[in-house]
């Protein structure tokens, strides 16, 4: 697939929904590591030269984005009744 | 024993305080019944308390100097996030999330785009209405 590279502005656009998505998961270890997931993978991909590579890394976000956002609609039904200790702390 | 004799006594004096204070508190109630409401509902308002300019900028150098990849002491109201802090674009979309989770706002991506410096951020912060 000879797809063309993302723009930059796409790839941010990307990188900020999978963020805003991060934040509605509903437990403490889940929200952080998807949080953190995302700004790691982000950044290992970031030098990407070449245009076929830096679609398929575009599209493979694209898809971890579905299923977060999924995961964000299944977490919620069995939101954890009590909070993280961190989160207790933190409050 | 003398203690003995003196818990009536004692007994007596506390019911009586109890039933003086209870009507005098049961007046302040009646003469300012919305003071409770009043007091409840201020937070809740966004434009009652309107955030003061130098609120913002205090809360969002607090944010900057948090963030784990900003030395703090290069944090300034004028810095600029690439050239003065070093950070890259991609910290620069953490750092404005971050900046919008302090003051409970939703940025939109048009507007987050353009949002490159301090100068800018607080800006947009103090000219809106929501951020709290």
């Amino acid at each position: 697939m000879a797809a063309a590279a993302p723009s930059k502005s796409e790839v941010l656009s990307l990188f900020r929904t999978l963020l805003r998505t991060a934040r509605q998961f509903s437990d403490y270890n889940i929200r952080e590591y998807t949080r953190r997931r995302a700004a790691d993978a982000f950044r290992e991909n970031r030098a990407l030269a070449d245009a076929p590579a830096a679609a398929a890394a575009f599209a493979d976000g694209k898809q971890q984005l579905e299923v977060a956002k999924r995961q964000v609609l299944v977490y919620s039904l069995y939101a954890p009744k009590a909070k993280s200790v961190v989160e207790m702390k933190m409050q | 024993m003398a203690a003995a004799a003196l818990r009536p006594a004692i007994l007596r004096h506390i019911r009586l305080s109890a039933t003086t204070v209870t009507p005098l508190a049961a007046a302040a109630a009646a003469a300012q019944p919305h003071a409770l409401a009043r007091w409840l509902g201020r937070p809740m308002s966004s434009h009652a308390d309107h955030l003061t300019h130098d609120e913002v900028v205090g809360r969002v150098l607090d944010v900057l100097k948090s963030h784990p990849k900003v030395d703090p002491s290069k944090v300034t109201p004028e810095a600029h996030f690439e050239k003065d802090l070093g950070l890259d674009s991609l910290d620069t979309v953490e750092v404005v999330m971050a900046i919008e989770e302090e003051f409970k706002l939703e940025i939109p991506d048009m507007e987050a785009d353009k949002i490159d410096s301090l100068p800018l951020a607080i800006e947009y912060v103090a000219n809106h209405p929501m951020a709290g």
